[in-house]
């Protein structure tokens, strides 16, 4: 008895210590035993450069107003809020004393230089599948292109004991599997730079990727149905980027793809929300190959008719409802004749490119709203396309129109020219208004992305 | 690229996302479309483009096409437009008159696509702001035009 006892114990240290050795070591990384070297070329810098912005780590890692990749966004999760870093060079604050190896092991594996683990809020997850080559000359950018900042970072607000990172370690072997992207043989080669792109430092599935209960995206590649096919975050609905002709891109051709990431918008919509920062910081940067890679991988993702539902048809019927004698007695119409048209059109059609057309717009197909209440409430920002503001934004609502009225205008538009989104209503509205108001204690901050 | 503008034909060389309002003003020099808020809220910057109202700070040049734009400078040229002046006129809207050219504007194309309006379709289709509340006598002019008699006392649509 005292024996069995004895081994039992035995094992259950053996495990505890695996466990402790397991949640706490530093993983290899192929660069563990190389040297980057100390005078990089300057194309290698600016391959880095173009990597940087492929993984769009500017977006993330800065606050408006303050230096470059000083870090310092607050970010939501649902622990605590946790604060990005400081990724320049600088030696104390930042990642300066980082060898290429622990760069890699932060960016690939989600391991700090000390060993703790990130949270997934940085997107390692999809970074994993980041090539060799594309993080020795990430590094080589990091560490001579980019100025180092004396910038500390600001401690998370998670309180403990739900601070320990150790647990991340056992998320990462059940969501985050940590393999370079390698070439599908049965696709060619623009697909398959297309797929590296998107899944990997492109990291599109963070928004666009529906997650589970533990935060984990449903799928990280095509092989899942899931994958990019639509999920709420921080109050904005990224729409799905399958080929699913309502809530996807099933109408867009590769053309339209390109010119929306290129130029920011396209007959189809423009960026808004989350995207437009995606756009200004990042897609407008991509090479053109690139850009019409991604493109192509995107259109070989099948749509889901189950979920998607039957194909928009454009419907001119509701212009009846739009006539001067019509519109003050149906519910939203007069506040889409006087607040809305005037852009969108009494058509709904939009004025192609510049301004988006609400009719057959995925934002009025989406059965969830949160995009479009967003939008109506807060505005747009500025789309920046080579360095130039545009001429045209949507201005917020928040203090013109009440809940009431922003869910009767939506409810309006959402089921006009054979739009079939489905209504809004007024609760909604206020919950989004008190969400996106920044005098409000419940405010959204950058969720985990 | 052409443009039809209030009967002329006129070659304008801005960019095609440029507002129509910067080069109604900026390129062709008429000053009598205002520009407001450069958001499609306020009105001033109203013009017709084939009679209907639009809003040129939000229309992209490209988006005018073989349109005809008519602005407040071409206004009394349509019979309908020199009504609508001659009343307003009478009923002494004006104050500031920074918005009137775009009210104007939005009146006359109303009473062009409606001769006869009801008290609900002007209230629809007058929604230009005017920060002087020149409201009333708006109404006033309005109701006249469309032979609907004068305002109660007080009345705005």
């Amino acid at each position: 008895m005292k024996k069995v006892l004895t081994t039992f114990i035995a094992a259950i240290i053996v495990v505890a210590g695996a466990l402790a050795w397991y949640v706490t070591r530093k993983p290899a990384s192929p660069f563990d035993t190389v040297a980057a070297a100390s005078a990089p070329s300057a194309d290698l810098i600016a391959e880095g450069k173009y990597v940087a912005r492929t993984a769009d780590c500017v977006a993330c890692h800065s606050v408006p107003g303050g230096q470059p990749f000083a870090g310092g966004l607050k970010m939501g999760t649902p622990l605590g809020d946790i604060y990005t870093t400081n990724i320049t060079p600088d030696p104390k604050d930042g990642i300066g004393a980082y060898t290429l190896a622990d760069f890699d092991r932060a960016i690939r594996q989600g391991v700090a230089k000390d060993g703790h683990r990130l949270y997934p809020a940085m997107p390692y997850p999809s970074y994993s599948k980041m090539s060799d080559a594309d993080i020795r000359a990430l590094y080589a950018y990091f560490m001579h292109d980019v100025k180092p900042q004396a910038v500390a970072n600001t401690p998370s607000a998670i309180p403990s004991p739900m601070n320990m990172r150790w647990p991340i370690a056992l998320w990462n072997a059940a969501f985050a599997p940590s393999r370079p992207y390698s070439n599908v043989k049965a696709h060619d080669a623009e697909w398959n730079r297309g797929a590296y792109l998107v899944q990997g430092p492109g990291h599109c599935g963070s928004c666009h990727t529906p997650r589970g209960a533990a935060f984990n995206e449903k799928g990280m590649t095509q092989n899942s149905k899931l994958y990019l096919s639509g999920a709420l975050l921080d109050g904005w609905y990224a729409p799905s980027l399958r080929s699913d002709p309502n809530t996807g891109l099933g109408r867009w051709t590769e053309a339209d793809i390109y010119a929306f990431l290129k130029n920011g918008r396209n007959g189809h919509g423009v960026v808004f929300g989350s995207m437009l920062e995606a756009y200004n910081n990042s897609t407008q940067f991509l090479s053109d190959a690139d850009l019409h890679a991604i493109a192509h991988y995107l259109k070989s993702l099948p749509g889901d008719p189950a979920r998607d539902g039957a194909p928009f048809a454009y419907s001119d019927a509701t212009m009846a409802q739009l006539t001067p004698a019509q519109r003050m007695s149906v519910p939203g119409a007069q506040i889409f004749a006087a607040k809305c048209s005037f852009c969108h059109k009494l058509d709904g059609k939009g004025q192609d490119p510049w301004i988006p057309p609400l009719a057959g717009a995925t934002s009025s197909l989406v059965p969830d709203a949160a995009s479009q209440i967003n939008v109506v409430l807060n505005g747009s920002g500025r789309v920046m396309a080579n360095g130039m503001p545009d001429s045209y934004r949507m201005p917020p609502y928040r203090a013109q129109l009440s809940d009431k009225e922003v869910a009767e205008v939506l409810t309006f538009v959402r089921k006009a020219w054979g739009n079939h989104g489905g209504p809004v209503d007024a609760k909604g509205v206020a919950a989004l208004r008190a969400r996106t108001d920044p005098a409000s204690p419940q405010v959204i901050v950058l969720q985990m992305r | 690229m052409k443009l039809k503008i209030n009967g002329h034909s006129v070659e304008v060389t801005s960019d095609p996302d440029t507002p129509l309002l910067w080069v109604i003003r900026d390129e062709l020099g008429m000053t009598g479309t205002k520009f407001g808020c450069g958001l499609a809220q306020c009105g001033a910057c109203s013009v017709m483009l084939d009679g209907k109202v639009a809003r040129s700070c939000v229309t992209p040049l490209s988006s005018v096409g073989a349109a005809e734009v008519t602005t407040i400078e071409a206004v009394e040229a349509d019979p309908v437009g020199q009504r609508v002046v001659e009343k307003w006129i009478a009923h002494q809207v004006p104050q500031c008159g920074y918005c009137q050219s775009g009210q104007v504007v939005a009146a006359t194309a109303l009473l062009k696509e409606n001769p006869k309006p009801s008290r609900d379709d002007i209230a629809a289709a007058m929604v230009n702001l005017c920060r002087c509340g020149t409201y009333n006598r708006i109404s006033d002019a309005m109701l006249d035009l469309a032979g609907l008699g004068t305002a109660k006392d007080g009345e705005t649509l």
